[in-house]
Order: structure tokens, then C-alpha cells, then sequence
């Protein structure tokens, strides 16, 4: 495939030869899924990617895994044999594990290994069981992604992003209601997809009402713990893109900082998201003005103020005004939508999952799959998915 | 349980950072916990700038129920950390109080 881009406003003939095609996505649904352990719900992201794209397990080179907790919750490591077995295959499988970004990382990876290697199709896969053990060690569990240090003090995941918020909220003037309107525009979002975990209105008041997890975020700030799998078909085939409805892969860059917020140079960005950001807009050779959908990682309401100021959508410090005029909400008619799966917080977050989920989002809403919540002529949009608190970070910008 | 060693080794660094003063950063107060800390819950957590400049983290103690403020001063001392069972090591560790 041959694609001309525009770069840096100056139009230049980059010819990409063997362009990375999304040519499948399937979704579980996400939320408490009392009947499904690990296993069955990779075996049924599988299944249902092939099946729904018609493609036969013999065409897989390779599967990409994104998981974090199958050693903690499921006691299962070797993740990538039970994948060889629920599916039958003998290929190349790689499990990748970068906490809430595993998924997002698993993906870049794949579209590494395409670019390295012509004629390939790959599946990328997330998954996570998450509520087979009680909320204290899931919680436990998930401070696993944060520093020794933060461990040591009782500083929990919810815990470290409130410290982001408290100074956030002080150090530009802004109330807990500007942060729930992120929560309430998702929520919104979410009753129009039917793999959401939770897909129901909520008002600022009922965030308000809600009880702190770690003061300044409460139970609906926060993304809920969640059972669920996605899946992906990439290819550079060109006999195997065929006649499927396809987005193509114009960057995915990763980007990494320090582990503990106590060691980073500002507590009120994410510097992995700036770079990885910066990197994937410069290869892809858009503009923030060209980007129609966007997802991006809500895992607390303050996480997305961040996104959409460090991906330099927004001016830092500007984000909790934006937030509450609900400037990127589906009924805005804005020019830039957010989150139209629910993101994190209504959809659901089974962090294996998550960073398939973002992307197949985007590739639903870019080739017009998106039903209910189809964002109109969107061509392009780009997909924003943060390992524990920043440490990380995957951004991708797809196209058609 | 925690490794004896690994205590040990922590406990190694933990007491350069007693007497130190600082200023809270920025804080949270913590209502949902892991299991060993459950016993001291709610609790606050600060991050603390000291003098030097290193930030340190550590939970706040003795402020009669008041929420602390950023830039507020407060000072390392040693406390018990977490609850661990009857056989195992009592885990101490450096926590912050206002002065």
C-alpha cells in the first residue's frame, strides 16, 4: 500500500510501503463476569475476532498479549501456553506487562514486529480477571505498579493519582465538580455501548455524593475493577486486508519516566504522555486539529484533564474549565469527541484489556462501525493508554 | 510477610531521613487500603519536600483530625507502619508530623 502524508505543513512524499492495517476487532463485554475465568475470556476474544472476520487461526503468525495480574488473581504465569491451548496453535505468542498499559504496549509491539516483518498478520489480545479476590487485595495488587516507596507508606493507586489532583485543583483554582464532569460526560458515552460495564447516567451531584476513595477522587472518579478482553487483527498482507473494513496505522509510540511522581520534575503532567504524544504526531504527520475521536486514559476523572492537556489538545492548566463545559462530549457537536466508549471509568478497565479495547474503539468509530455513538467523518483518531501512574505511556494514531 | 532482610535494608535508609524538616508537597487521605495498613484507616499520606530538597513520602500523624495544607511544615519521626501477624517483625518506619 502507498500512502501519501502531509508533515509539519509542508506536504511531502513519504511513500510507506506495507502500511500496518486494523482489519479486526472483538470485545467481551466488560464488568463482573461471575461465569468466566481467564481462559474463557481470552478463548472468547479470540474466537470472536476470527469469527467475525472470517480469518482462519492458520493465518495467525504471531499473538501479542497484554496482561497484568494472571500471576496475582489466577496464580497463572506461562500465559502465553494457556493461550496455545485455549486456541490450538503452536505460533509465536509474547505476553507483555506494563500494568494498565499492557494492552496499549502490547499493540505498539505488534506494530513494531509488522514493520519488521512484510507479509505477517498478527492478533493483539488483552485480558484481565480481576474479581475473583476482594477489593483490599485487588487494591493491593494494583499498588504493584507503584514505586517501593509508595508501597511502603499505605500509598495506593487511587492514592497516588489524588496527590495529582490535590495539586492540581489548588495550584489552578478548580473545584472536585470540575473533575466530575469527566466522569459524567463518560457515564453518557457508556449507555450507548453494549460491552460497557456500567451503562447508566450519573449527575455531578451523584459524583459529589459519592464516597472519597483517597481524598480529593471518590468511588466515581475512578474506573471500576473489571473482568474483560478485546482483541485485534493487524496485517500488512495485502490478500488478507481484502475487502475488510480496514483503518491503517499511521504511529504508535511508547514513551517511559520515573515510577514514583515523588521523582519527576512536575506532578501536574505526565511526561511520558508529552513524548510519546509529540512522537507518534510528528510520524503520522497530523495535527491535533486533524484528530476527530480521541480515547484516552480516564482511570481517575483527573487522568483525562491530564491527557487532553499533556497530548496538547488543551493549555496546561486550562484542562478543569474545558472539562466542565463538556467540550468534548458526543452531544457538543465539538470537533473533537473523548471517550466514546464510556472510557475507563464507564466502560469498564480490566487493565490487561483496556488498551485493545481504545484502539478497536477508534477503529470502529474510523471505519464506521461505532453504531449508536458513530462520531460523524471522523478520518483520523489517536488512542492514549498510561501505565500506573505515568510511568508509561502507548499513544497511537490510526487513519482511513 | 515481609522478609526480615528487606526490612532491615529498608530501615538502613529510613534513618538518615529522622529529624528531618520538609514541606508538604502535597497530600491524600487514603480510605480504601491494602490489608496490613486496614487497621490505621483512613489515613494521610503526604509528600514531603525536606530542606535539601529530596521529596519524601510518608504518612501524617498527630493532627488531631484536621486536614493538613500544602506548604504546611512538618518533621521525620519514627513510628509503626503496618499491622503484621503475631510471629512476624513489627515493621517500623519514618511517617511526618506538623511542627
Amino acid at each position: 500500500m502507498l500512502k501519501q502524508v502531509q508533515h509539519d505543513d509542508t506536504t511531502l512524499s513519504i511513500f510507506i510501503l506495507f502500511m500496518n492495517s486494523i482489519i479486526g476487532y472483538f470485545s467481551t463485554k466488560f464488568g463482573e463476569l461471575w461465569d468466566k475465568d481467564l481462559s474463557d475470556l481470552m478463548f472468547d476474544a479470540l474466537d470472536g475476532v476470527l469469527k467475525k472476520i472470517k480469518l482462519e487461526k492458520s493465518a495467525i503468525d504471531a499473538i501479542f498479549f497484554g496482561n497484568m495480574l494472571g500471576g496475582v488473581v489466577e496464580e497463572k504465569l506461562l500465559l502465553e501456553a494457556h493461550i496455545a491451548e485455549v486456541l490450538g496453535v503452536n505460533i509465536p505468542i509474547y505476553r507483555v506487562e506494563a500494568a494498565c498499559a499492557s494492552g496499549g504496549l502490547a499493540f505498539q509491539m505488534a506494530h513494531e514486529y509488522l514493520k519488521n516483518n512484510s507479509n505477517k498478520t498478527v492478533v493483539v489480545l488483552g485480558a484481565e480477571k480481576m474479581t475473583d479476590i476482594s477489593a483490599e487485595n485487588i487494591t493491593k495488587s494494583l499498588a504493584c505498579a507503584a514505586s517501593s516507596d509508595e508501597q511502603a507508606v499505605g500509598l495506593t493507586f487511587p492514592g497516588v493519582y489524588a496527590m495529582i489532583a490535590k495539586l492540581y485543583l489548588q495550584k489552578f483554582h478548580y473545584k472536585e465538580e470540575h473533575l466530575a464532569a469527566i466522569s459524567v460526560k463518560n457515564h453518557a458515552h457508556a449507555v450507548l455501548n453494549e460491552n460497557a460495564h456500567f451503562r447508566r447516567y450519573v449527575t455531578v451531584d451523584d459524583v459529589l455524593e459519592s464516597p472519597y476513595v483517597a481524598y480529593p477522587l471518590k468511588v466515581l472518579d475512578s474506573s471500576p475493577i473489571s473482568d474483560g478482553a478485546a482483541a485485534l487483527v493487524l496485517t500488512n498482507r495485502k490478500l488478507v486486508i481484502g475487502n475488510q473494513k480496514s483503518s491503517q496505522i499511521l504511529s504508535s509510540e511508547v514513551a517511559t519516566d520515573c515510577i514514583s511522581i515523588a521523582k519527576r520534575e512536575r506532578l501536574d503532567e505526565l511526561k511520558a504522555t508529552k513524548i510519546a504524544g509529540e512522537k507518534a504526531f510528528k510520524i503520522s504527520g497530523l495535527k491535533r486539529s486533524d484528530i476527530s475521536v480521541m480515547e484516552v486514559h480516564d482511570c481517575f476523572s483527573i487522568a483525562e484533564i491530564l491527557a487532553l492537556e499533556d497530548l496538547g489538545f488543551w493549555k496546561k492548566g486550562e484542562g478543569g474549565k474545558h472539562a466542565k463545559s463538556m467540550s468534548t462530549a458526543a452531544e457538543s457537536g465539538g470537533n473533537l469527541i473523548v471517550n466514546t466508549s464510556g472510557g475507563l471509568k464507564a466502560a469498564g478497565h480490566p487493565v490487561g484489556g483496556t488498551g485493545i479495547k481504545q484502539i478497536g474503539e477508534i477503529h470502529l468509530q474510523l471505519t464506521e462501525q461505532a453504531g449508536e455513538r458513530q462520531v460523524r467523518k471522523a478520518k483520523y483518531g489517536l488512542a492514549h493508554n498510561v501505565g500506573g501512574s505515568g510511568g508509561l505511556a502507548v499513544v497511537s494514531i490510526l487513519g482511513v | 510477610m515481609k522478609s526480615v532482610v528487606a526490612q532491615w535494608r529498608k530501615q538502613k535508609k529510613d534513618v538518615f531521613l529522622l529529624g528531618k524538616k520538609g514541606k508538604i508537597i502535597t497530600w491524600t487521605k487514603i480510605m480504601v487500603s491494602p490489608p496490613k495498613f486496614q487497621a490505621f484507616t483512613p489515613y494521610l499520606v503526604v509528600l514531603v519536600e525536606l530542606e535539601n530538597k529530596e521529596r519524601v513520602y510518608g504518612q501524617l500523624v498527630d493532627l488531631d483530625d484536621k486536614d493538613p495544607k500544602i506548604n504546611q511544615n512538618v518533621i521525620a519521626v519514627l513510628r509503626k507502619t503496618a499491622s503484621v501477624g503475631s510471629n512476624d517483625l513489627i515493621e517500623y518506619g519514618v511517617k511526618f508530623m506538623p511542627f
